[in-house]
């Protein structure tokens, strides 16, 4: 950032007006929205227009943790962690395994690069559908392998295979970013630091231990830290795969979208309110969590 | 992770570098396990789009007794019924407009705000950089997006969608704010020096000047308005104004079961993704990738 103010187009007007109008569509639509979030979640607002609006304190929040829905609340709640800390684990495992491995001089690497990054491309809903087609459990691929043990399931439709299913689709299409971070974190590794190893007789594994693993230590923070964010608040993949209301693949903020929009428990006149106050009570859990893991990821790089 | 494969240490000389070469070598063992393992990698993303390509060539009659196998009389009937049953034109057309129109603006707002808050050209740049950062960890919005929309006459209105999705600039202004430091304040100067005034430097020399980043930008607006799902689903009732992602989420509901039909639909739908990322693919890694660093 420059120190001085000072203009060197003459008045300053000019940039005022314009960046006032750059702002003021973000300040609209991004940020009066994040700060109405908490107004509303102290009404009853509903999804009809025009119906009277009342404000109504904590009630949303004691409703949320009411013993009519804390049931509800806490299986959400308890899915936004299987779903965060699975996908953040595995996509970060994977992908770094796959990035020291396409980072060898192999033939064909650079097809492979692409190829795992192409989901990032697709999108959530052609995702959703090719992986709805893999696990058609009347007549899909995954149904013939599962077969082959003698085995059937409904895939996305079995409450106890969903989660996983759901997880194993997010991972695939999440690695590509991960991968290509840890490539660039690989790639800044000064090769000395391997010939001086090599020279010190130091296998391939203690090269990796106390080589490369330090030295990427700042990718791991980085991919770990968007991995988990992302996940926390992720549901369009879960939308898509599982539909809005199933139990078994419940997030939060899948949560605040049926309670909001349609499809949720119940089945009155939405309480938007209520979806709001969900929506506070997430970003609360989220700033907690990714402060936590960058505090604790900090300390570890260091540490190494 | 303790697969212990080598980390590439070629000898030679100490010199600045991008990547590992690849070249002629020997053949070990261990090489072989990595082009083992890369060809699982390979298969395990190639897979699904060749099985839905595989599948989208069946005809119903052949998907009825041959579901997963390969192919034996292809043909092309799904894409021409799809295409039709489904509205897709329509749909293909409201995404191309929504996703064009929604990231320019979005990249124009990006350049029009991070240049100023760059050069403290207005008032409190630090504040206004720690806005944009902190506009990348704001709650979830959908439910007063939506209640604003109603309110503004927005609701169900391509106007209301576009300014919305072109407002979600993410990490825009500080990629811009993050380039314009290594564009000397002399080059400001100079122009102004020549007579330039402050739009017409903004609009004309810094586009040019800014290039890579702005593209960047556009890039990954662009992405996230093409796919979006969720926000289209709550704002559109009119099918006619849906973008091709409800629209492929709509036939998918109403043709359940008939799969080639479906993986026809979906294919239509990734084909101008394919074509895009085959040409800017080194393009496309770079951007998302810059993009998500940087947040």
């Amino acid at each position: 950032m420059n120190s001085s103010n000072y203009i060197v187009f003459g008045r300053r007007l000019t940039a005022q007006i314009s960046f006032a109008i750059g702002m003021s569509l973000i300040v609209l639509f991004s940020l009066v929205p994040a700060v109405l979030i908490l107004v509303i979640s102290f009404t009853d607002i509903r999804s009809l227009p025009y119906l009277p609006t009342r404000f109504v304190g904590v009630e949303n929040y004691l409703t949320f943790f009411s013993s009519a829905q804390i049931g509800y609340n806490l299986s959400a709640l308890k899915n936004t962690f299987v779903f965060a800390f699975a996908v953040t684990f595995f996509q970060n495992v994977i992908a770094l395994f796959i990035a020291v491995l396409l980072n060898q001089r192999l033939v064909g690497r650079n097809f492979a690069r692409a190829v795992v990054f192409l989901p990032t491309i697709l999108g959530v809903t052609v995702i959703g559908l090719i992986f709805s087609l893999i696990f058609n459990p009347s007549a899909g691929p995954a149904a013939e392998l599962w077969a082959a043990f003698g085995q059937s399931s409904a895939f996305f439709g079995d409450p106890n295979l969903a989660m996983a299913l759901v997880i194993f689709v997010q991972v695939w299409s999440g690695i590509g970013v991960a991968v290509v971070i840890y490539l660039a974190g690989l790639q800044a590794i000064p090769q000395e630091l391997y010939e001086v190893a090599d020279i010190d007789g130091a296998t391939n594994w203690q090269k990796l231990r106390n080589v490369t693993i330090p030295l990427l230590a700042p990718s791991v923070t980085a991919n770990t830290l968007l991995c988990i964010i992302g996940a926390l608040q992720s549901y369009q993949l879960i939308y898509v795969l599982t539909g809005p209301i199933n139990p078994a693949t419940q997030v939060l903020s899948l949560a605040i979208f049926t309670q909001g929009f349609g499809g949720a428990q119940g089945g009155t006149v939405q309480s938007q309110g209520y979806a709001a106050a969900i929506s506070i009570v997430q970003f609360v859990i989220v700033a907690i969590i990714s402060l936590a893991t960058l505090a604790y990821l900090r300390s570890k790089e260091t540490a190494l | 992770m303790t697969t212990p494969l080598p980390v590439a240490a070629p000898p030679r000389p100490i010199a600045a570098r991008e990547d590992t070469p690849v070249g002629r070598h020997r053949l070990t063992p261990l090489t072989l396990v990595g082009y083992a393992l890369m060809l699982i990698v390979i298969i395990v993303y190639a897979y699904p789009l060749l099985f839905l390509i595989n599948t989208a060539l069946k005809s119903n009659a052949e998907f009825l007794v041959n579901p997963t196998g390969l192919v034996r009389a292809p043909e092309f009937g799904n894409f021409v019924a799809a295409w039709e049953q489904g509205n897709f034109a329509n749909y293909v057309l409201n995404s191309v407009l929504y996703t064009f129109v929604a990231a320019s603006l979005g990249t124009v707002m990006s350049l029009m705000i991070g240049f100023p808050v760059a050069r403290g050209y207005v008032k409190h740049p630090r504040l206004w950089q720690g806005v944009f950062a902190a506009m990348l960890f704001l709650p979830n919005t959908l439910v007063t997006v939506f209640q604003m929309a109603l309110r503004l006459n927005l609701y169900d209105t391509a106007l209301g969608y576009i300014l919305i999705m072109a407002s979600g600039v993410g990490v825009g202004p500080l990629l811009v704010t993050g380039y314009l430091s290594s564009i000397p304040r002399e080059i400001d100067e100079a122009a102004a020096m020549d007579g330039a005034g402050y739009l017409r430097y903004l609009f004309t020399f810094l586009p040019k000047l800014m290039a890579p980043v702005l593209s960047t930008i556009f890039i990954l607006q662009a992405i996230g308005v093409w796919n979006d799902i969720i926000l289209a689903t709550i704002l559109f009732t009119d099918q006619e104004k849906w973008p091709v992602t409800l629209g492929l989420f709509a036939f998918k509901g109403t043709y359940t079961s008939q799969w080639s039909l479906l993986s026809a639909a979906t294919l239509i739908v990734a084909a101008p993704l394919l074509i895009v990322y085959l040409f800017l693919q080194r393009y496309l890694v770079a951007s998302v990738v810059g993009g998500a660093v940087k947040g």
